[in-house]
């Protein structure tokens, strides 16, 4: 079912705007991630989708009618719970069942989607025991099993991964998506986790102070964010944040380190006009971001590549993390930070070497200094707006 | 036995157990000697009392204490003959049980409302419940009295039953408000979206998982309530009297009717330890265990 909000919004009597007007729509059969860090609103905004909270205004549409004033009970999405919320004094086969015996559906019927269902997770060994008994992840694929049996409009996943190790986090992650691949039920997905948004979802809404920042699909939001936070929300390790000033230089855009006066060569490129009016209004003084990917690290001195000095070597085993520390000072970067390049493990590095870095002309943003938003972004050679 | 004995010794009961086991083989410390000194100082009037009510007239009135004897049921005899005691420890149970089970009802959903929704001056609500466990009975004795005669319900079953539902409803009610605080809210929301209702929610949800807590408060209220003295002495006379109240009848103003009032407390004594049998097995903890995380 299609899921849509409406400037929907949450206050709380306190004053405080948990969620200050979202507007969605999701498709039928879209797996769709709310990303953001703890306290954005995300948990909010789903909860409100189940119903367990009111919305201060708006209105909610699932499959197409409005739910907004719909008891929870009749609503029919099912939830997973960050803390599973299995009932301990139920079996496994109690926990899955309840809904579908509420339903007053036959007893048959719920005994052949509970064999379904424990078949497709795995746990039909589990079925007369009880969540006490059971271990973390197998409580997990209980908790999924109960969502899952009763096919409902609309999957709701709060965090459900985000109890579990990292090895069982990543393989229930290539699970779930092969189960919403094979049963196509339209899921939100809430999680602060990047990567696993990222490897989920058809599309992800980047959440912050209670705005939805941007909605994009995983590639797009990794390589066009709209401003700083969605930049360096998204991708690990981190996106590298540069002072520099950018400048028409007919009709390309010649940028320079700030306090260095060679222009970074390999990334003068031409630009749209939209871009130069942009820049016309928020001057010259920008920040530039650039993946860690986006860094070659080279070993002599090259035209247009800036003199840095690595501090550390990061070994990741495919790759190598190089913290570098840019010679032009420590206002090379806005947030302070070293410069972080990923590079394959075969270019062996040393810790104080001289190095150079050359920027390829891939995944670089510039953003407005004063608001942090996105001014353009770098696209098949080219310097576009988003 | 008070309440407090009660609870300690069921819950105390596991623990104790496995620690002995674990420990292997017992071996005296000063500690431990001195525990069996404490036990056997509280456990020797009981044991004195079940002594007595075998024991035949003579033997209790010996002047030196007499442990051996030939026992004799002939105490027991004359209480269940005499003395009617079957109708006695009949309307004990009805008014206990009765009582306890409407007190339990009530203290699970009014304790529910206060740990889950919002009800207007909660705070202040819970505590004035509190306070009426403040007031001495004694105090209010006499005014429910006169109230009821005028309303005949003076040595009834259901008098007594009113008395006891208000005078152990504050309490249950606040110990049962600590145990649903500890329901996760999530259990709840989870059923909300399976489709219950409120009420089905509290019976096939938040019941069960407060099974222990619901045990630990009946117990309390049981013990309460079958051991109270004055409201039954002041508002029963012949038809619904209680064992308590009988069983200080056996002090008779020149002489106390030893046997017969051994005999009664011993009686007195079973249905509590069938109440708390029955009752601890609920009694385990971690019954949340395996809901969250």
């Amino acid at each position: 079912m299609t899921l849509r909000l409406q400037n929907v919004q949450k206050a709380y009597p306190s004053g405080f705007m948990a969620v200050k007007g979202v507007d969605l729509d999701v498709e039928d059969g879209e797996f769709f991630t709310l990303l953001g860090p703890s306290g954005c609103g995300k948990t909010t905004t789903l909860r409100m989708i189940a119903g367990l909270e009111t919305p201060s205004a708006g209105r909610i549409f699932i499959g197409g009618q409005d739910f907004t004033d719909t008891h929870p009970r009749n609503r029919d999405v099912a939830m997973v719970f960050q803390s599973y919320a299995l009932y301990p004094h139920m079996t496994v086969r109690g926990n899955l069942s309840l809904n579908l015996e509420v339903k007053r559906i036959e007893p048959a019927e719920i005994e052949g989607r509970i064999q379904n269902v424990a078949r497709m997770l795995d746990i039909s060994a589990l079925l007369s025991k009880k969540p006490g008994e059971l271990s973390g992840g197998q409580r997990q694929r209980v908790a999924l099993g109960r969502a899952l049996i009763r096919r409902p409009n609309i999957f709701l996943m709060d965090e459900p991964l985000s109890n579990l190790d990292l090895k069982l986090r990543e393989r229930t992650r290539t699970e779930l998506k092969k189960l919403h691949e094979t049963l196509k039920v339209t899921t939100i997905y809430v999680t602060h986790d990047q990567a696993e948004a990222l490897v989920l979802s058809n599309r992800i809404g980047i959440m912050n102070a209670g705005d939805l920042v941007q909605i994009g699909r995983p590639q797009e939001i990794y390589d066009r964010p709209c401003n700083i936070f969605v930049a360096q929300f998204v991708g690990t390790p981190s996106i590298n944040l540069l002072n520099v000033t950018a400048e028409n230089s007919g009709g390309s855009l010649m940028i320079r380190l700030k306090g260095e006066e060679a222009p970074l060569g390999s990334i003068t490129l031409p630009a749209s006009d939209e871009v130069f009016g942009r820049l016309g209004m928020v001057g010259s003084d920008v920040i530039l971001g650039v993946r860690p990917e986006a860094i070659a690290v080279l070993a002599e001195e090259e035209a247009g590549a800036a003199p840095a000095e690595i501090e550390l070597v990061e070994p990741m085993g495919s790759v190598n993390n190089i913290v570098l520390r840019l010679r032009s000072g420590p206002e090379a970067t806005a947030d302070g930070e070293p410069v972080i390049a990923v590079v394959t493990s075969n270019e062996s590095r040393e810790r104080g070497e001289k190095a150079w870095v050359r920027l390829r002309p891939e995944r670089l943003v510039i953003f407005d200094k004063a608001t942090g938003n996105t001014v353009a972004v770098l696209s098949d050679r080219r310097w576009e707006p988003i | 036995m008070t309440a407090q004995q009660v609870i300690s010794s069921v819950s105390g009961d596991d623990r104790v157990r496995t620690q002995a086991t674990k420990a292997g083989s017992f071996r005296p410390t000063l500690g431990s000697i001195g525990a069996i000194f404490v036990v056997g100082l509280w456990l020797f009037p009981v044991y004195w009392i079940g002594l007595t009510s075998l024991k035949p007239i003579k033997e209790i009135n010996s002047a030196v204490p007499t442990f051996i004897f030939t026992p004799t049921g002939a105490n027991y005899w004359e209480l269940f003959t005499k003395f009617d005691f079957a109708r006695v420890l009949m309307n004990s149970l009805v008014i206990t049980i009765v009582s306890c089970f409407v007190v339990i009802v009530l203290a699970v959903l009014a304790a529910y409302s206060l740990a889950r929704m919002k009800v207007p001056g909660e705070k202040h609500i819970a505590l004035w419940i509190l306070s009426l466990r403040f007031l001495p009975p004694i105090a209010v004795a006499i005014p429910f009295y006169i109230q009821w005669q005028d309303l005949h319900l003076l040595d009834t079953y259901l008098g007594l039953i009113l008395i006891y539902v208000a005078f152990n409803l504050p309490f249950a009610i606040w110990m049962m408000r600590g145990f649903l605080a500890d329901v996760p809210v999530a259990l709840e929301e989870a059923a909300l979206l399976d489709g219950l209702t409120r009420l089905q929610i509290i019976r096939r949800i938040v019941v069960p998982v407060v099974m222990p807590g619901i045990a630990s408060t009946a117990i309390f209220t049981f013990v309460f309530t079958w051991n109270e003295y004055l409201m039954a002495l002041m508002l029963t006379a012949f038809k619904s009297v209680t064992v308590p109240v009988t069983i200080a009848k056996f002090v008779e103003p020149y002489t106390v009717l030893w046997g017969q009032l051994s005999a009664a407390v011993v009686i007195q004594v079973v249905p509590m330890l069938i109440v708390v049998f029955l009752l601890q097995r609920h009694i385990v903890r971690g019954m949340t265990l395996g809901a969250v995380k």
